[in-house]
């Protein structure tokens, strides 16, 4: 479903991603994962469409996405329907005069009757539990329902792929554990997942693969999301965990410490 | 948890055509702003490493004498000298300072025309010359020295540090809010998926957004500095370290006062 073959990117001049090779198939749930830097979010806005390759190509269905193929306002309006995105800061998805109209923007640029959005909108308000929100303004809200109302604006579009820009980032560990089994329920129900984090206790559960980035902006490994968490070694190169030392019970001692992931003295 | 139904199927859906030249356009214009920012920035560290206050100071006083002068050779040496150091700069650099400086002089021009017609053919063939070289002096300036340093080197010119601080805190606030409203849009593009009948009213959204974005980053800012102890009163550090390259700048600057007073006399 999406082919990245050899693809580079620079940010005048500062390299972002360097010859990155990728696919991903319809249906599946993969986690970027990397050091802050790496190029994980430059990847999502390629996956996008918000930048264009240096070299290499992105395919998306078969067909390759070019700054020139996206000028066709058909063709590119098509492309953004199938690909949902989640932006890192919630507050930059949202610009409408409340939570109904928020959710309803996509369904009614689809040309969907007044009672079919309505429907659309009803159905995600109560997947996200923010029926009681319908009404509140969305800068009004906290970070948490704020990205759920995120989740619900581009799920309301019915995309193929949902891309994902850290999506833990800033939610209590209630929220967090929600989103994990929302999530996984999507990925049941056929969408594909891409998302980024650096929450390695939870990537295990929201993927079944995990690219893992390096501080050169190459990929380091493409592998299952549980083998790669077993890879000390690797993660500690690409410097995603750290040596830390530290007292329990008296004891001084030293292991591995993945932030966010859980462990046993 | 109970996926609905439309949700598991595949969207038949076939967009129909619309304009996104007003969001197109909004994107490339703040991408251009935020480029130009990052550029100044790394423009110093690659630059020629001359002082930022001798380049203010001097850039200021090159304007007063090219402002004053009544001789055409010192122009003509004056924009010899800019163009040779423009040279020295990074062909977009140059591409886009000479644009800007013939832009401008062509309208100077224009507007001169007038009394050229009426005979006056002195101020056509001074001013045109003096508007070109003024500009092409501000924007090498501009192009080599980041607005940090410009605005720091201000004091120099006794400017109030409470002044300079409010300016370092407007360009840093241009580029957040600017990256910030780039996302924005960049997120109306991506939901903008059929025909929009209301843009202008997702875009006033979005200004709305901004406009409550920067007031929370305002009162987060003024709390932090009342955390860290301000009361008022800021005092901007300057430290001038003369180089090599900082003599003979002042060298050629020197030189440029003597043509422009040799051209005066005579």
């Amino acid at each position: 479903m999406i082919e990245i073959i050899n693809v580079s990117y620079a940010y005048e001049g500062r390299t972002a991603l360097s010859d990155i090779t990728v696919s991903i198939s319809r249906g599946e749930a993969v986690a970027l994962m990397g050091p802050n830097g790496s190029g994980k979010s430059t990847l999502l806005k390629l996956i996008n469409g918000i930048v264009s390759p240096d070299s290499g190509t992105y395919k998306f269905d078969k067909e390759e996405i070019t700054q020139k193929r996206l000028r066709n306002t058909k063709f590119s309006k098509l492309f953004h329907q199938k690909i949902g995105f989640v932006f890192q800061n919630s507050d930059t998805q949202l610009f409408c005069a409340n939570v109904y109209d928020e959710i309803a923007f996509g369904p009614r640029q689809m040309g969907m009757g007044e009672r079919e959005v309505e429907a659309r909108v009803n159905d995600c308000l109560s997947l996200l539990n923010i029926e009681s929100l319908k009404d509140r303004q969305p800068y009004h809200l906290s970070g948490g329902e704020k990205r759920k109302l995120a989740i619900a604006c581009v799920l309301s579009m019915n995309p193929d792929v949902l891309v994902l820009d850290e999506p833990m980032n800033g939610l209590d560990p209630r929220t967090q554990r929600w989103l994990v089994e929302f999530l996984t329920e999507l990925n049941k129900a056929g969408k594909t997942l891409i998302t980024s984090t650096h929450n390695l206790e939870l990537v295990q559960e929201i993927s079944s693969r995990a690219v893992l980035f390096d501080e050169d902006h190459k990929i380091a490994a493409d592998t299952n999301t549980k083998k790669l968490l077993e890879n000390i070694d690797l993660l500690k190169k690409v410097n995603l965990i750290d040596e830390y030392y530290h007292r329990h019970e008296g004891n001084e001692h030293s292991h591995y410490h993945i932030h966010n992931y859980g462990h046993k003295p | 948890m109970n996926m609905p139904e439309w949700l598991s199927k595949k969207e038949n859906y076939i967009p129909q055509a619309d304009k996104d030249t007003f969001i197109n356009k909004s994107i490339m214009s703040l991408l251009n702003i935020l480029s130009r920012i990052r550029n100044t920035n790394a423009c110093t560290a690659e630059g020629f490493h001359i002082s930022a206050v001798l380049k203010v100071a001097f850039t200021f006083l090159l304007i007063v004498l090219i402002s004053v002068s009544r001789s055409s050779e010192f122009i003509i040496i004056v924009i010899v000298y800019l163009i040779s150091v423009l040279s020295s700069m990074k062909a977009y650099q140059i591409i886009k300072t000479l644009k800007v400086s013939f832009l401008i002089s062509v309208f100077t021009i224009i507007l001169l025309l007038p009394s050229a017609f009426l005979g006056n053919y002195y101020s056509i063939f001074m001013i045109t010359p003096k508007v070109f070289a003024t500009i092409t002096a501000v924007n090498i300036l501009s192009y080599s020295t980041s607005w940090n340093s410009i605005t720091n080197a201000l004091k120099v010119f006794f400017v109030p540090d409470i002044f300079i601080l409010v300016l370092d805190i407007t360009i840093k606030y241009i580029f957040l809010l600017g990256d910030f409203s780039l996302n924005m849009l960049y997120s109306l593009k991506l939901r903008s998926v059929g025909r929009n009948t209301s843009k202008y009213m997702s875009l006033s959204g979005i200004a709305g957004t901004m406009f409550i974005k920067s007031r929370e980053m305002a009162e987060e800012m003024y709390s932090a500095m009342e955390c860290r102890g301000f009361t008022g009163e800021y005092r901007a550090a300057r430290k001038i370290l003369f180089s090599l390259a900082d003599i003979i700048y002042i060298i050629i600057n020197i030189l440029l006062i003597f043509v422009f007073c040799y051209f005066s006399v005579i």
